[in-house]
C-alpha cells in the first residue's frame, strides 16, 4: 500500500485573529502530485506555510499528520530533518552568506549522516548542470540580488540536493521564462516519483509540464472541487466565477 | 603643545565622550601619565622601521595623553606591499604609534593581539597622489583589555583609500576614526564590523573631512550586539563650501541579539556645499523573523540559524572591499572568529 505521507484533516488557520484557511481536508500520498489553484488571498501560501509550521499562522483547529505522526508540536527545523520541504514563493535573502555553505549546512543538518565533501561536491555539481546553473553561483550571497527566476532556481537546485519526502511548491512557476519553467519542471519531475509534492499555482503552463494526479480548487479558505488535470484546464478557460457558487 | 596634566578632561556634553568618557578609559587616574611599554610589532611580509616619536596633532584629550606616553614611530613601508602586521600587547600599559605612507598600492591586513590592562594605539598615514591602500584592522585583543584607538588618515588627489576594522576584541574599546579627504578625486571607503558579546563595551567615532571638490567617502557600520554588550557609533561628516560635487553616504546597522544589549547610531552631516550627494542612516533591529524561518526551513535549528545570519551581517560588511588580500583577510578570522564562540 502506497505511503500516505501528508493528512490534513478539516484545517482551520488564523493570522491575527483572521481566519484564512477554513476546513480543508487533504490527503498526499508517495508519489503522487498534487496542485491547487485559486485567487490570489484564497489561503494557498498560507496552507503551504502551516504545514512547513511558520510561526505566524495558528492552527485554531483540525490537525496535521506526516507520515502518521500529528506535527502541531514539531518546530520548523523539525519538520525540515523529517522530510518537508518547502519551495517559498517569496525566499528571504541572505546577505553575507554564501550559497555554497547554507547549501552545505543545509545538506548536513537534513541528512543524518552528512555527506563527504567529495560526495557533496559530485551531487551539487550533477543537481546545478540539471537545473543549468553557472558555479558562480555558490559564492554569490543567498537570494542576494537574485532575479526571479534565480530565486527560484535555487529553491528547486535546494530541493534536489535535500531530497525531501513532501516537497510544497509555493508559486515555483511566477517569474520563470518558458525555457527555465521547462527546465525547473523537469527538477520536479526528477524527484516526484518517490515524493509527495504540493504544487501551488496559478497556471496551468507548469501543468503541462508536471502532471498532476489531482487539482483542487481553493475559494475563501476551502477546497470546493476536487479532480484531474481536466480542472486545470476549465479554470484557465473560464476563471473562478464558476467555482464561486460551490462555496 | 598643550600638556595633559594642563588639559581639561571634557564632559560628557561632547558629541565625542558622550557613550565613553575619558576616565573611563584612562589607564589609571586621570590626573595621571602612567609609564607605558611599547608593544611588539612585527611583520614577515612588510618592512619596518622604527623611528622617534611622530606627534600626533593634538585637538583632543586622547592624542594629548597619547603624545605624552608614546616613545617611537613605527613605519610601515607599503608600497607595492601585500601583507600582514602583527602588534602584540602585554602587561599593564602598552602603546603603539604606526604610521602609513602609501604612493603605489598596498593592501596591509593589521592584526592586534595580547592580554594588555590597557593598550594605546595610534594610526596614521598619508595615502599620496595616485595612490591606492587599503587597510584591515582586527581587533582580537583579551576580553578584559581597555582600548583606546585614534587615527588620522589623509587621502590625497586621485587617491583611494579603504579602512576596515574588525572589532571582537577587549573589554572596553574607543576608537577615533579620523580621515580627510584633502585632494580632489580622493576616495575613502570605511567598513565597521563589531561583535558585541558579553559586558564589551565598543564605541566607534567616525569623523570624515571632504575639504576638495569631486571626492566621496562611503561608511558602513554593522554591529551585532549580543548578552549585555554594548554598541556606539558616532558619525560626523563635514563637507566644506568648496568641495562641490561630493558623494557622501553613512550607514550604521545593528542587530541585537539580546535584550539586555544596546546599540546607539547616531550619524551627524556638517554640509556647507550646495552641489552634493550625502546621505546618512541608521537602523536597529532584532533578527529577520523571515530569514529565521527560511534557514530554520532547512533543517537548521534555532541557533544555527541564528549563527549564520549574524556570521552574514559581520560579513557583509567587508562585502565591498576592493582589496581580496584584506577582505579575504577579515572575513576568515571572523569566520574563525564565531565559530570557536559556538563551540565555546
Amino acid at each position: 500500500m502506497t505511503e500516505v505521507l501528508l493528512h490534513v484533516e478539516n484545517l482551520h488557520v488564523s493570522v491575527a485573529d483572521t481566519p484564512i484557511i477554513q476546513g480543508i481536508s487533504l490527503e498526499i500520498k508517495r508519489g503522487e502530485i498534487h496542485a491547487i489553484m485559486g485567487r490570489n488571498g484564497s489561503g494557498k501560501s498560507t496552507l503551504a506555510n502551516v504545514i512547513m509550521g511558520h510561526p505566524a499562522y495558528e492552527v485554531t483547529s483540525g490537525t496535521i499528520h506526516y507520515k502518521g505522526q500529528n506535527i502541531d508540536d514539531m518546530e520548523v527545523f523539525e519538520r525540515a530533518r523529517a522530510g518537508m520541504f518547502l519551495s517559498f514563493q517569496y525566499p528571504a535573502s541572505i546577505p553575507g552568506v554564501q550559497v555554497g555553505t547554507f547549501l552545505r549546512k543545509s545538506v548536513a543538518s537534513v541528512r543524518e549522516e552528512a555527506p563527504s565533501p567529495r560526495e557533496f561536491r559530485q551531487e551539487l555539481n550533477e543537481a546545478m548542470k540539471q537545473l543549468d546553473m553557472d558555479r558562480s553561483f555558490l559564492s554569490r550571497y543567498v537570494n542576494d540580488g537574485f532575479s526571479g527566476g534565480e530565486k527560484k532556481r535555487l529553491e528547486i537546485l535546494q530541493m534536489l540536493l535535500l531530497q525531501p519526502d513532501l516537497a510544497l511548491l509555493d508559486e515555483t512557476d511566477s517569474g520563470l521564462d518558458i525555457d527555465a519553467l521547462r527546465i525547473v519542471a523537469d527538477g520536479i519531475n526528477a524527484v516526484a516519483k518517490e515524493t509527495g509534492c504540493l504544487i501551488i499555482t496559478h497556471y496551468q503552463r507548469l501543468l503541462d509540464l508536471v502532471k498532476p494526479n489531482v487539482v483542487h480548487v481553493l475559494i475563501d479558505g476551502k477546497i470546493v472541487e476536487s479532480g484531474g488535470p481536466e480542472l486545470a484546464i476549465k479554470l484557465e478557460k473560464e476563471g473562478y466565477d464558476w467555482a464561486d457558487a460551490l462555496v | 603643545m598643550t600638556s595633559y596634566l594642563d588639559a581639561i578632561v571634557p564632559s560628557r556634553s561632547e558629541h565625542l565622550w558622550r557613550y565613553t568618557p575619558w576616565s573611563r578609559v584612562h589607564p589609571g587616574n586621570v590626573d595621571t601619565v602612567p609609564e607605558v611599554d611599547s608593544a611588539i610589532v612585527n611583520s614577515e611580509d612588510l618592512k619596518l622601521n622604527t623611528v622617534a616619536f611622530e606627534s600626533l596633532s593634538t585637538t583632543d584629550i586622547a592624542r594629548i595623553f597619547l603624545n605624552e606616553i608614546m616613545h617611537e614611530t613605527i613605519v610601515v613601508s607599503c608600497d607595492d606591499g601585500e601583507g600582514h602586521v602583527h602588534i602584540h600587547a602585554g602587561g599593564h600599559a602598552v602603546a603603539t604609534h604606526l604610521h602609513l605612507s602609501c604612493s603605489t598600492a598596498s593592501n596591509i591586513v593589521i592584526h592586534l593581539h595580547g592580554e594588555p590592562d590597557w593598550f594605546g594605539l595610534a594610526l596614521t598615514g598619508d595615502i599620496n597622489a595616485n595612490a591606492r591602500l587599503s587597510v584591515g584592522i582586527i581587533n582580537e585583543l583579551s576580553s578584559d583589555s581597555v582600548m583606546v584607538r585614534v587615527d588620522d588618515w589623509n587621502v590625497h588627489r586621485d587617491a583611494s583609500f579603504e579602512l576596515a576594522t574588525l572589532s571582537m576584541g577587549g573589554h572596553r574599546n574607543k576608537s577615533d576614526i579620523r580621515s580627510t579627504l584633502l585632494g580632489t578625486n580622493a576616495s575613502l571607503k570605511q567598513f565597521i564590523a563589531v561583535h558585541g558579546h558579553g559586558t564589551r563595551h565598543d564605541d566607534h567615532h567616525i569623523e570624515i573631512h571632504h575639504q576638495q571638490p569631486h571626492t566621496n567617502s562611503h561608511l558602513l557600520l554593522n554591529a551585532v550586539c549580543d548578552d549585555r554588550s554594548h554598541s556606539i557609533g558616532t558619525g560626523s561628516l563635514t563637507i566644506d563650501d568648496i568641495a562641490q560635487h561630493t558623494d557622501a553616504g553613512q550607514v550604521f546597522r545593528n542587530l541585537l541579539l539580546s535584550p539586555s544589549s544596546r546599540a546607539e547610531a547616531i550619524p551627524e552631516l556638517e554640509v556647507l556645499a550646495n552641489e552634493v550627494a550625502a546621505s546618512h542612516g541608521a537602523a536597529s533591529a532584532p533578527i529577520n523573523q523571515e530569514q529565521l524561518h527560511y534557514l530554520m526551513s532547512r533543517g537548521l535549528s534555532k541557533d544555527e540559524a541564528t549563527s549564520m545570519i549574524v556570521e552574514g551581517f559581520l560579513v557583509d560588511s567587508f562585502t565591498d572591499l576592493d582589496s581580496d588580500h584584506v577582505r579575504e583577510a577579515m572575513q576568515t578570522r571572523l569566520t574563525v572568529h564565531l565559530e570557536c564562540q559556538l563551540i565555546g
